[in-house]
């Protein structure tokens, strides 16, 4: 019934199938598990699937992929449905990478999340465990259903793990709100996928793309604007961004499996995957620059003015992607698989690092928490410099330059307005890089320096330096994966490339000219008078920042009154960025606006239907039942009492009156009754005396 | 012979529980769960000795030759699935039940005889026979709601039976005129169907079945007797209504209409469809703003039910096939949510939203099969439900891309009411504190049978798209015949 032929290739399965393991065991607890054999259990399940997956990947990296495995085959009409896992360079790639990251953060976890309840330690790696195999899956499937499953499970386990800690109402309301926002986006995701499955007649991946891009009667255009319709909301890319910031109330290690190579950057892999359905529609592609480029200016942007080190790497993961699509948009989907890779290294390891230098703080995940790290956790603060300086894409020395660098050439070649926005970007993103690496080297104040803290284990220390050094050094891989997936080396102009280069440094610059006064403030401060500036600042602020702020005034129709323009400067800069791109409060202008246009409305609606305020419960299902009652209610005015029931009165009332006359005899006087009786006798005898007559 | 079995050994399982139970209260528990197995039994023999054409088996009684009545009954795969779903329901309800001491001889006299009538509506083909289970049916149905039901059971039980009623008589009514209007007083639905009836009869005649079949699906603004019945009736009436009752209203949509009046469903399908796209987000909506948990599973029944009414009304194989998917996997899932929801109420003796709360930490048992059905509500892919609805959705994609992208809003909503359910019952803390915390092995076992048969049917559909096949083989063929 299913053809299900045995073939060494189907060892393909164990990838996702170790994870789901590890989540029933875990999940289902039939054994009964104590502390110490979750944890071994949480490191199998999690390091599990690297194996097999090591083993396939290097197969695939020396040239022998083994594509398609057909898993087993349905029949729907005239139609065949087969599904399978496939193994192509781009699957290798991600899945390799995805492996690598969920085998670092879980082991990780065990170390993060020790002394936490027992059934709650189980779920937390039961759902880490699902999230892995559904992301791996997600990666490997070679067809379309396979591939919405992996993707629809992602959106489930975000839900949960975002929320679980189910006390915090805050939580679970952030796990709602991503669950509900990236379900909008799967519906686009799966209405391109059924429409692809009609163009094709078959859901697999190999038949899909080609279909799809041979798409006529207009539908390739509606295909590839549902695709990327999907790709932003998983991807939390403008206008769909506002839950990843929200999200950011579930535990350190869900972000940084969540939001470095999983779950958001699942959107970017979606359209790498189906990249020729969006390179034969040219208008659609330059849209996907252009949202990308616009999100990844906004993020950075976004990034500089929080205080919080998990919001920020909120809006930078943000951000990142944004460059990913743009890079999509160019026409280089291989330059953003490259830095989907770096990207997923960095970020986690900025995650991990932080969450280690936090854990247990006073102060939460704010920016603030993040001082004394040098004293307390010096090998969390040197892989959280590393990490940062990979996000700032310091040259030659970070794995973050090379793949943007990659980027950045081949943006250059799709025209100068995006190429600018990325370098931008660039710049504002090494800046807020650097910021939170000064944040960290500050000393703790002298209250919190005594604060007691967990000595690092194995558990921590092994990931974190890991991924520490594929952070500076896997700048290596960046041209040998852009081969791998078939792509080119984008080539650009040397000056591009000189200026690519300082762009980075200027962003760090531009943070230390800020100069980072209290990680509490919005940002790097007015800088008070009291200390001396330095040439380089001096020079910094006439040459750069004295016309950006004049530029920024103009901009905003102000001048004059200001004593110290220069001083106030930078301040005033960030509050207009925060005012333009962030909104006054923390949660950003979308997310306000989206809360007054859709959630409102929707409640108030649902509220109507359910007969909040009119006291009409359900008005359409009543309607019914109300024209029943009013019609009887009619009928019953028309003819209450009824026409023979009246006749039936009527002889009652005439019953009813002869007896009430004839009780007024009744009167209970004896000389009543003997007048009655003498005058009955006399009436008798007189009867009598008539009839004696005859 | 078999297939009357199949209607016989329910029908005898409830009589024999109640004269049993006089008696002994166990033996009727017995004879119940007895005679209930032998209808699977009978059904796996029918399958072992059917054909493998059009239908399994066919039977055909004389019973009243004169006035054109016979016992006509056929199998196919589509009634063969329905009838395994019912003896199935009809045991689960039966377990679940096993200890009650409520009147328990008529309790499970009541459920058997739901069995036997609803297996009577899938296998009649003779139009007055059809007629005689479809009324009979609401006369257990009606007994489980109005004896074991809640605080409001006695108006409950009688708005589900005015509806009902009074929607049958649309379908009386039209069976009634088919027969008078025949060349021979026959009511055979095979002999109906070759007949050449006038377009403008077979719209009203199709109004009038359509009548009865909306109303027990239910699709708006016919709805309003489902929340109420399911809120007040006990767990296993909630069980059997939303398992198999709402599912004969689908069946007879599935069966009827293409099969007796083709011309009449072209006219009136995009009708059904523009309802059924209604139905969907009305229900989905409702849903989103209800406090009590009963209620908000019986209004994402009426969403999920009025798919199957588009996906009928579709009239291409993957929305047929997709329809009967959803059909399965909806008794599958909403049974399961009842009967979750039923073990809270027996332990906190509420069902309101707003005082439920942390069953995580108390129920863990509970909160793992709640998540799992929760997912199936929402169609989570992996699920029978997923599978359902995305053929749906794939065949309106065919017809009309409006209804098909009014279903994937559905979808989103259907997030915003599955976590308002989920994390009120299972998140935060408990404000309630349940006396027995978790699931009984009672209840785990009816819980563990629904989850494998939702993940059974999602993850290997081979076996329900197989039984279905013939069915909407039949039904697309019936159609595209008549297509102007």
């Amino acid at each position: 019934m299913f053809g299900i032929v045995w073939t060494t290739d189907l060892l393909l399965l164990t990838i996702p199938s170790i994870a789901l393991t590890g989540f029933m065991l875990l999940g289902l607890d039939p054994l009964r598990l104590r502390a110490f054999e979750i944890r071994v259990l949480a490191i199998l399940g999690g390091v599990g699937p690297l194996i097999p997956m090591l083993v396939f990947a290097t197969e695939c990296f020396h040239g022998s992929c083994i594509g398609a495995v057909p898993i087993f085959t349905l029949v729907v009409g005239e139609s065949t449905v087969a599904l399978a896992l496939q193994l192509d360079p781009l699957s290798a790639l991600v899945g390799l990478t995805v492996s690598i990251i969920g085998a670092a953060v879980i082991l990780y976890s065990v170390a993060y999340m020790a002394g936490t309840a027992l059934g709650d330690l189980r779920r937390f790696f039961a759902l880490m465990h699902l999230f892995l195999a559904a992301m791996l899956t997600m990666v490997l499937a070679g067809d379309s259903i396979v591939l919405f499953l992996g993707w629809e499970m992602m959106g489930l386990c975000s839900y949960l793990l975002i929320a679980y800690n189910t006390t915090s109402a805050q939580a679970i309301r952030a796990g709602r709100k991503a669950f509900i926002m990236t379900r909008f986006a799967d519906a686009m995701l799966l209405a391109a996928l059924l429409l692809l499955f009609l163009e094709a007649n078959s859901v697999r991946l190999d038949a899909l793309i080609p279909a799809g891009v041979a798409a006529q009667d207009g539908m390739r255009p509606i295909i590839a604007a549902l695709l990327l319709g999907g790709a932003i909301g998983k991807s939390a890319q403008l206008p769909l961004h506002t839950w990843l910031p929200s999200a950011m109330a579930g535990p350190t290690p869900v972000s940084a499996l969540l939001h470095s190579a999983t779950m958001v950057a699942a959107g970017a892999v979606l359209l790498i995957r189906f990249a020729p359905i969006l390179a034969a529609e040219p208008l659609l592609q330059a849209l996907t620059a252009i949202l990308g480029a616009a999100t990844a200016l906004f993020g950075a942007a976004s990034a500089l003015v929080q205080q919080d080190v998990k919001r920020l790497l909120a809006y930078s993961s943000i951000s990142q992607i944004g460059t990913m699509m743009l890079s999509i948009g160019v026409g280089a989907p291989q330059a953003a698989a490259a830095h989907f890779v770096v990207h997923a290294i960095f970020k986690s390891l900025l995650f991990l690092a932080a969450g280690d230098i936090a854990h247990h703080s006073p102060q939460g995940t704010a920016l603030a928490a993040l001082r004394g790290a040098r004293q307390r956790k010096p090998l969390a603060f040197l892989a959280f410099l590393a990490g940062a300086a990979s996000l700032a894409g310091l040259p030659v020395i970070t794995a973050g330059w090379w793949s943007k660098e990659a980027m950045l050439a081949a943006v250059w070649s799709a025209g100068p307005i995006l190429w600018v926005v990325a370098l931008a970007t660039a710049v504002l993103t090494a800046a807020y890089a650097t910021r939170a690496a000064l944040v960290a080297a500050q000393p703790a104040p002298a209250a919190e320096a005594a604060q007691d803290d967990s000595s690092d284990t194995g558990y921590t220390l092994f990931p974190l330096a890991f991924l520490g050094f594929g952070a500076l050094l896997a700048g290596g891989l960046v041209n040998p994966i852009i081969r791998f997936l078939g792509g080119d080396m984008p080539h650009a102009p040397a000056f591009t490339l000189a200026v690519a280069a300082i762009a980075p440094i200027a962003g760090a610059v531009l943070a230390l000219a800020l100069a980072p006064g209290a990680a509490d403030t919005p940002m790097p401060a007015a800088r008070t008078g009291g200390r001396r500036a330095s040439v380089v600042d001096r020079v910094l602020r006439v040459l750069v920042i004295q016309p950006f702020v004049r530029l920024v005034r103009w901009v905003n129709g102000q001048d004059g009154g200001v004593e110290d323009p220069v001083g106030t400067g930078p301040a005033r800069l960030v509050v207009w960025l925060r005012r333009t791109l962030a909104g006054p409060t923390a949660p950003d202008r979308a997310d306000r606006l989206y809360k007054r246009a859709f959630v409102l409305p929707f409640l108030q609606l649902v509220r109507r239907l359910n007969g909040y305020g009119s006291g009409v419960v359900d008005p359409l299902g009543n309607l019914p039942a109300r024209a029943v009652l009013r019609l009887q209610r009619a009928l019953a005015d028309a003819l209450a009492p009824d026409w023979i029931d009246r006749w039936w009165r009527r002889i009652g009332a005439a019953l009813l009156s002869i007896w009430t006359s004839a009780r007024r005899l009744q009167t209970g006087r004896v000389r009543d009754h003997g007048l009655a009786m003498v005058a009955g006798t006399a009436g008798l005898l007189l009867l009598a005396w008539g009839y004696s007559w005859h | 012979m078999a297939l009357t079995l199949l209607i016989l050994f329910p029908f005898l399982g409830g009589v024999f529980a109640l004269l049993a139970g006089k008696a002994e209260a166990t033996a009727a528990r017995i004879a119940a769960a007895v005679f209930l197995i032998c209808g699977l039994l009978t059904l796996a023999w029918v399958v072992q000795h059917g054909d493998s054409g059009r239908w399994i088996m066919q039977s055909r009684h004389a019973w009243a030759p004169a006035l054109g009545v016979n016992i006509i009954l056929a199998i196919d795969g589509l009634s063969f699935i329905l009838v395994a779903l019912s003896l199935a329901l009809g045991l689960l309800t039966v377990v679940l039940s096993w200890n009650s001491t409520d009147r328990a001889p008529l309790l499970h006299a009541a459920l058997c005889w739901t069995v036997a009538a609803s297996n009577g509506v899938f296998l009649s083909f003779d139009l007055v026979v059809f007629v005689f289970f479809w009324e009979m049916m609401l006369i257990p149905a009606f007994l489980l709601i109005a004896i074991w039901g809640h605080a409001n059971r006695e108006a409950a039980a009688m708005k589900f039976l005015i509806f009902n009623a009074i929607a049958g008589l649309g379908l009386l009514a039209a069976v009634f005129w088919i027969g008078a209007t025949g060349p021979t007083l026959s009511f055979d639905a095979f002999e109906v169907a070759k007949r050449d009836i006038p377009v403008a009869a077979q719209i009203w005649l199709l109004l009038g079945f359509a009548l009865a079949f909306m109303v027990k699906l239910p699709a708006p603004p016919f709805h309003a007797w489902l929340p109420d019945a399911h809120t007040e009736a006990p767990t296993v009436g909630s069980i059997l209504l939303a398992g198999l009752l709402l599912k004969t209203g689908a069946y007879g949509l599935f069966r009827f209409p293409a099969m007796l009046f083709p011309e009449g469903m072209h006219v009136l399908a995009p009708w059904g469809m523009a309802l059924g796209a209604f139905g969907t987000i009305y229900g989905a909506l409702v849903a989103c703003g209800q406090t009590d948990a009963k209620r908000l599973v019986a209004y994402t029944s009426v969403a999920h039910m009025s798919v199957v009414l588009m996906g009928i009304c579709g009239g291409v194989h993957f929305s047929l096939m997709g329809a009967g998917i959803v059909m399965v996997a909806h008794a599958f899932s909403a049974s399961a949510l009842f009967l979750l929801i039923g073990a809270i109420h027996d332990r906190v003796h509420t069902r309101d939203l707003r005082e439920l709360g942390g069953l995580q930490r108390s129920a863990p048992r509970f909160a793992a099969a709640f998540a799992l059905f929760f997912a199936a509500t929402l169609a989570m892919p992996g699920t029978a439900n997923f599978l359902g609805e995305a053929l749906v959705i794939t065949g309106l994609f065919q017809v009309n891309w409006v209804y098909a992208s009014i279903t994937l809003v559905s979808l989103v909503i259907s997030v915003v009411y599955g976590t308002r359910l989920f994390q009120r019952i299972v998140f935060g803390t408990a404000r309630k504190t349940p006396v027995s915390l978790d699931l009984s092995f009672r209840e785990l076992g009816p819980v563990i049978a629904l989850a494998i048969g939702t993940l059974l049917f999602g993850l290997l559909p081979q076996f329900l798209m197989f039984g279905l096949d013939t069915a909407v083989n039949s039904a697309v063929d019936s159609l595209n015949a008549a297509a102007p």
